[in-house]
């Protein structure tokens, strides 16, 4: 009974991870229908500026966080703006032959500079150990995440139903021509967009070095995972990635916990069953 | 008075079809136009290709002195062109309220004016965009426009599958506005003589040329040619 108490904990963190990074995906997917497999390499981005923070300025590792974030949010904007928005109107397959150039370029670069080892960082010492609660010993580590999480998504909401950019965005979204043709900077409001999800996913993956590794396979190792969020959530929403990042990560944690031999493959069986169940996605407004 | 709005042998259509075949004509601030013609003649491309969202072929488009015919549609409605579309766009996760602040910009339509004009909207103004009926779409169309506080309101076919009760309540909302409003306007309708009686000039397009331009008064009056250029209800 604790063990399974242990494993939805444990699943429950890595999904909040998972839609930490995954969230800025879904934005951009439902707003210019690009298909960005890049997405992984920035929040490879925030996790080794995290790391390289930590060691050439002894920074501790909670300070490094927002560099993580801003860090991603600056190279995901000048990505979007020099080179992704060349290539909105193009076909997806030029989409995607583009993007995951870039991530062999991004694996390449991190290669070179950090090696491939992996990396690490030293959480502070009150996030180490276990906090028991109720009889079942929970990670703090991992509590940290799934409050942070939590907060994100609740800031992220407020942002997206109540201030004015928020409602442009949606606007956007809805119909990008009489948005534009009613004033709102489309052009705008996407970079804006693409900046922050890459700032969330950096963000996610200096929160992530502990929980999903770092190495310069980062973005391939994961990227069927961001994809799989994405999709089956729904692009476009917030809610529908959310559950299925949870659902997602509960399940990985689950499978290869009970069933290691099975490996990833009840997520995929999970996910297609999701899938065919809810075609358009769990809480998007498009297929 | 210097033109507000100057069209100049404007070609222009969807990729390569050309639907616009060399159109040009002026508007001097707060003046009104109707646009006439029958289905499929070019009226909705017109606007469009005011607003910048079609494929211009050759031409020029100035407004407010600058010459906007590369502009994207975002920079002419910032200009000052106040767009309320044919097909109403409204915006299914917005709601009523948000429509009217979301692109709103400074000027004499504040929320408070719109919902004194349109009390209707006041009591939806939580409703989602497509919560609405047919009637309330379009005043949101209309007042979204009007919330920019645009120098130049383009309506395209206000009165579009209404019911004739909504159709004269709305006239009277658009003939006030367009005549105490101290905006110009360009209103395309099917109803040719409503449009006439709120109007001061006309022009008729047919397959994309203009075939006809004079006082909205003397069309009216005219009601030989007007049966000619446009199908007209009654
Ligand atoms: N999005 C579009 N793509 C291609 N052709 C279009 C499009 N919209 C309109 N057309 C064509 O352009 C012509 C003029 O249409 P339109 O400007 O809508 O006419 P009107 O508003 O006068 O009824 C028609 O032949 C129509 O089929
Ligand atoms: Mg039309």
């Amino acid at each position: 009974m604790t063990s399974v108490i242990g494993v939805l904990f444990d699943g429950l963190a890595y999904g909040s991870l998972l839609f930490l990074v995954a969230v800025g995906l879904s934005i951009t997917m439902g707003l210019m229908n690009f298909i960005n497999l890049a997405h992984g390499a920035f929040a490879m981005i925030g996790g080794y500026f995290s790391v390289w923070l930590t060691q050439k300025t002894g920074l501790p590792f909670l300070a490094t966080l927002p560099f993580a974030f801003f860090g991603a949010g600056l190279a995901g904007l000048a990505a979007e703006r020099l080179l992704f928005q060349r290539l909105y109107k193009a076909s997806h397959l030029d989409q995607v032959l583009f993007t995951v150039g870039f991530v062999f370029s991004s694996i390449a670069a991190a290669h070179y500079f950090f090696g491939a080892g992996q990396q690490f960082v030293s959480t502070p010492g009150f996030l180490q150990g276990q906090l028991r609660v109720a009889g079942v010993d929970l990670g703090k580590y991992r509590l940290f995440l799934i409050a942070v999480v939590i907060l994100l998504t609740i800031a992220l909401h407020l942002m997206f139903a109540k201030t004015r950019f928020g409602a442009q965005v949606r606007a956007s979204v809805d119909n990008q021509d009489a948005a534009a043709g009613l004033g709102v900077n489309v052009g705008l409001v996407f970079s804006l967009c693409f900046a922050l999800g890459s700032g969330l996913a950096g963000l996610g993956g200096a929160l992530g070095v502990e929980v999903l590794g770092l190495d310069p396979t980062f973005p391939l190792k994961y990227m069927v995972y961001f994809l799989l969020v994405v999709v089956v959530g729904g692009a476009g929403s917030l809610r529908g990635p959310l559950i299925a990042a949870l659902i997602l990560g509960v399940f990985d944690v689950a499978g290869k916990y009970f069933i290691p031999q099975a490996g990833a493959f009840i997520i995929y069986v999970l996910m297609i069953a999701l899938l065919l169940a809810f075609p358009s996605g769990l809480g998007g407004r498009r297929a | 008075m210097t033109d507000l709005l100057r069209v100049e042998a404007l070609c222009a259509g969807y990729g390569q079809a050309r639907v616009l075949d060399g159109i040009s004509f002026a508007m001097k601030p707060g003046e009104s136009l109707a646009l006439l013609g029958r289905n499929g003649v070019g009226k909705s491309t017109l606007i469009r290709s005011l607003m910048g969202l079609t494929k211009r072929h050759s031409g020029s488009v100035f407004f407010g002195g600058a010459d906007l015919s590369a502009a994207s549609p975002t920079r002419r409605a910032r200009a000052g062109l106040g767009w309320a579309p044919q097909e109403r766009a409204m915006f299914p996760s917005l709601t009523v309220e948000e429509h009217l602040t979301t692109t709103a910009r400074p000027g004499p339509w504040t929320l408070e004016k719109i919902y004194e004009v349109f009390p209707r909207l006041r009591e939806r103004r939580l409703n989602m965009g497509d919560q609405l009926s047919g009637g309330e779409q379009q005043m949101v169309a209309i007042a979204r426009a009007l919330t920019t506080n645009p120098r130049l309101l383009l309506l395209d076919e206000p009165m579009e599958g209404l019911a004739p009760i909504i159709v004269q309540e709305l006239a009277a909302v658009i003939g006030r506005l367009i005549r105490e409003g101290g905006m110009a306007a360009i209103v395309v309708e099917q109803h040719a003589r409503l449009a006439l009686s709120m109007t001061e000039r006309a022009m008729v397009l047919d397959r994309g040329r203009v075939v006809h331009e004079s006082s909205s008064e003397s069309l009216l009056r005219d009601s030989e040619t007007l049966g000619r250029l446009v199908a007209v209800a009654a």
